[in-house]
């Protein structure tokens, strides 16, 4: 069972019932802290033999002096069948008023240990304890996962509302989640008795009488040496039996001493269990330490919110989970088609491949990748897989790979065909789908074409790759596919700011268009309906009116800017930019939000090298736009004339001022001293980016491919002197193109 | 407010101690110890006998099944140390605050009015321990006395049969 699967069924069995102990914790917690503030501290280096001789002043009958774990002084006195239990101060013994163990009602605390039901419920209680620690560790492990190591744990999380309530919650309290789990184990292994926690018999001891009066407290000599920052509890003798003893218990043990002679008559160290107990405790319910119980109260009421965005998720997922039509059983079909896709985008694919099969009169059966086999009726087998993140796997199909490594083809191999999908922009584009063809190969199963890859889920890539395979198969086959759009948002237009385009060309208009997106409920963004948060550099995708297919655009702002900014030139003939430079300060348009994780830039105090050209400046805009932290952040930026392109000029240079971008550098390559293009300008700066790259410099870089690729070429010249390259930069995330 | 009668009837004539006298014949006796409404969890308590001079003679109940909560009892637990069978078929649930315990036991007929004592330790969670809650001399006078103890028992009572 993967780890998914072990926290997503514990969470929802187990994770239920902990929702009831974590919120009873958090009203436990109170204890502490109400007796913290009630309790005046003990005087700590007092002897308890002073202490003795003021409270035996104040308090007739005294029994027992208890220093409770808040830091109070106790007293415990009998007098005329009245028992009483008194806050003392130490400094002079005056009784401060009445002591109660608990602030809450007894079936509080039952609750929390045993669901009211005795000794079965503690059972239950502690098995609710050890699946919230299976919870933290494979709650940990997927944090990991998701974010891409130890390193990424503090980076910018993303999802709905409740993906993101449940890692950045996740991340904060699940250490000590794991921890309270572990110490209610721990305390619950002795109270079921799996662990002794006592030293065995206490000693058989009694006052010998020697003619003489018990001595007063004040003339003993242990109690003269013991602190009372050290004492837990004294007993004091018996009034009427004159064998009783004194009873002393610190965190080292107990000892007796005798009443007439004042001498130790026995002492018994506390055993390695009950120390352990004794943290155990400290760490579970904060007594002793109230600071600590707030932090324990407040990660108790977490439970409810870790629960509540855990079934949202899980009930999100359910929504989205493929849904393949037209599937034959496995035994009957003729091709079988494998996919593995962390977004499920690959899964529309494969239903579009399998339709087109179906036609021509194929038994198709579609599974996850993970499920990968042959029967005796299949004759072509088709792998979909889509690569995540840097060359990973989808999470699902992550032991795929070598489970396939371990299958032999048998006698006659069915010919099994690898299309990958993936992300230029990533170094490893289609690793996964390379790493499995390798891998089919070398088991020594054909193929019936070679590996194609699909860059972006391009639809058009797709339909080639279509072409080839109807070619192979000597059938008529059309892959038609039609993404699904993620559900949109109507954003309105507020604001646009007109750019003139160059001179020969007057239509080449351009425009930063800012726009507002609608209000949404609580229950709306814990689902992650409406639009989703974004930051700058991730991408907006923009379905115009008469088309299914979006057109994404690179964010000039973030959600915390409080609009949706983009900047938008008009392409010959193009439908999506003519409909947005169209659009009227009010007018509305369907928009989503897709992430561009490796876009973004990282929480970081190294400095930023930005390389835009044109309206890729937007993404680099909105960075400089949020960098109320004064990184510094140095901007190259291309265009063709000062006057008619230079989007965000003016902000650009408020930015300078603020000292929210450090420096600027300009080129125009089609005015005179322009400087040329953009890569001449990091050419001229050779010297001072390796400085910049020397120091750890993460780069940006956003325009036109032909634009990237120069700048890349241009950077590898600059880098070669450092024994570095841009590959390499990628390789260690600190070198991104988002490019159109 | 109504105070249900716990009863647990236990039949200890089994329990033929070395350290007893010669059992010639023996009588029931019924002890009835009516809690306090101290307002705390279930308490722990031990009735035990003990001899004219104070040593530990036999345990006749526990009510509270957790060893880990028997150091407690400390009076009872120190002295019955030696006693390996001090919870064979003698031990029950503790009994809440407000509520009764009622034990019968078979005592040899010598024990009565030799200078035996009936013994209870007494302990509830975050409350104080009482060793030697209560302590009230085996005799036939003192049959069906009521007898205060120090911080949970309300009375208690013995009736010899």
């Amino acid at each position: 069972m993967s780890w998914k699967a072990i926290h997503r069924w514990l969470g929802l069995t187990a994770g239920t019932l902990a929702l009831v102990l974590g919120l009873s914790g958090a009203f436990l917690a109170f204890d502490p802290v109400q007796q913290a503030w009630q309790a005046p501290a003990a005087a700590g280096d007092l002897s308890v033999a002073t202490l003795v001789e003021r409270v035996a002043r104040t308090v007739p009958g005294v029994q027992e002096i208890r220093h409770v774990p808040s830091g109070g002084i106790v007293v415990f006195s009998f007098l005329e069948d009245q028992a009483k239990a008194s806050y003392v101060n130490p400094a002079d013994g005056r009784v401060l008023g009445p002591w109660q163990p608990s602030a809450l009602p007894r079936w509080v605390k039952n609750l929390h240990r045993s669901l009211l039901l005795g000794d079965a419920g503690r059972w239950g209680a502690a098995s609710i304890a050890l699946g919230m620690a299976l919870l933290s560790v494979s709650g940990l492990v997927l944090l990991l996962r998701r974010m891409g190591g130890w390193r990424q744990l503090a980076a910018r999380v993303r999802g709905s509302l409740a993906q993101r309530l449940h890692v950045l919650v996740g991340r904060v309290v699940l250490a000590v989640l794991f921890l309270t789990s572990i110490t209610a184990l721990t305390m619950s292994a002795s109270t079921l008795g799996l662990v002794a926690l006592d030293a065995g018999t206490e000693p058989e001891v009694a006052s010998v009488a020697i003619g003489q009066a018990a001595l007063p407290a004040a003339q003993l000599v242990m109690l003269q040496g013991l602190r009372v920052q050290d004492l837990r509890r004294l007993n004091f003798p018996d009034a009427t039996d004159p064998q009783d003893t004194w009873q002393v218990a610190t965190i080292q043990g107990k000892s007796w001493i005798d009443r007439y002679s004042g001498h130790t008559l026995a002492t018994q160290g506390s055993t390695e269990a009950q120390r352990i107990y004794d943290w155990a405790l400290v760490l579970h319910t904060g007594e002793s330490a109230w600071p600590w119980a707030v932090v324990l109260g407040l990660v108790g009421a977490c439970v409810l919110l870790f629960w509540l965005s855990g079934v949202v998720i899980w009930w999100q997922a359910r929504q989205q989970a493929p849904h393949i039509t037209g599937n034959s059983p496995l035994a009957q079909a003729d091709v079988l088609i494998f996919v593995a896709s962390e977004g499920g985008s690959t899964w529309g694919f494969a239903q579009t491949l399998q339709d087109a099969l179906r036609k021509n009169g194929h038994r198709v059966h579609t599974s996850a990748l993970e499920n990968f086999q042959t029967t005796a009726a299949s004759r072509q087998v088709f792998v979909l897989a889509a690569t995540y993140g840097d060359g990973q796997a989808p999470a699902h199909a992550s032991g795929a790979l070598a489970q396939i490594a371990k299958l032999s083809p048998g006698a006659a191999p069915v010919p099994v065909t690898v299309l990958g999908f993936g992300d230029r922009q990533f170094g490893a584009y289609c690793a996964f789908g390379e790493a499995l063809e390798q891998t089919l190969r070398t088991q020594g199963w054909p193929a019936l074409l070679p590996l194609e890859r699909i860059h972006q889920q391009s639809s058009q890539q797709f339909a080639r790759w279509g072409g080839a395979l109807a070619q192979a198969l000597g059938e008529p086959l059309v892959l038609d596919h039609v993404p699904r759009v993620p559900p949109t948002t109507a954003i309105t237009l507020v604001s646009r700011q007109e750019f003139a385009g160059p001179p020969e060309s007057a239509a080449q208009v351009a425009a930063i268009l800012r726009f507002s997106w609608p209000a949404q409920s609580l229950g709306e963004r814990l689902r992650g309906l409406g639009l989703a948060h974004f930051a700058a550099g991730d991408l907006v995708g923009i379905v115009p009116p008469g088309s299914a297919v979006p057109r994404y655009y690179s964010l000039a702002s973030g959600w915390e800017d409080g609009f949706l900014e983009i900047c938008v030139r008009q392409m010959p003939g193009g439908l999506c930019s003519t409909h947005l430079l169209g659009l009227q300060l009010g007018n509305r348009c369907a928009a989503f939000i897709r992430s561009n994780p490796g876009f973004e830039l990282p929480r970081t105090r190294r400095p930023v090298v930005l390389v835009g050209a044109g309206t890729g400046v937007a993404p680099l805009a909105g960075f400089i736009r949020r960098n109320d932290r004064r990184i510094p952040m140095h901007l190259y930026f291309g265009g063709r004339d000062p006057a008619r392109d230079f989007y965000f000029g003016p902000e650009i240079q408020r930015w300078l001022g603020e000292g929210r971008l450090a420096t600027l550098q300009t080129t125009f390559s089609r005015v005179p001293e322009g400087g040329g293009y953009v890569q001449d300008a990091l050419r001229r700066d050779a010297e001072r980016l390796r400085g910049l790259v020397a120091q750890g410099a993460i780069l940006r870089v956003c325009g036109s491919r032909a634009m990237a690729d120069g700048v890349a070429e241009a950077l590898d010249d600059v880098l070669a002197p450092l024994r570095l390259s841009v590959r390499q930069l990628k390789a260690k995330d600190r070198y991104a193109e988002d490019v159109f | 407010m109504s105070k249900p009668l716990l009863t647990i009837v236990a039949t200890a004539a089994a329990l033929a101690m070395s350290t007893l006298p010669t059992v010639a014949h023996s009588r029931q006796v019924t002890l009835t110890a009516q809690l306090k409404n101290y307002g705390g969890d279930g308490a722990y308590l031990a009735a035990y006998l003990t001899d004219a001079k104070g040593a530990y003679v036999r345990t006749l109940w526990v009510a509270g099944g957790k060893a880990k909560y028997y150091t407690h009892l400390s009076d009872w637990n120190r002295l019955s140390a030696g006693d390996s069978k001090r919870l064979a078929g003698v031990t029950g649930a503790s009994v809440g605050a407000g509520r009764a315990l009622k034990v019968t036991a078979d005592l040899a007929d010598a024990l009565i009015d030799a200078g035996y004592e009936i013994r209870i330790d007494a302990a509830a969670e975050d409350m104080r321990d009482s060793p030697s809650e209560i302590r009230l001399p085996l005799s036939s006078a003192n049959s069906g006395k009521p007898q205060a103890g120090k911080q949970y028992i309300q009375s208690l009572t013995f009736q010899l049969q």
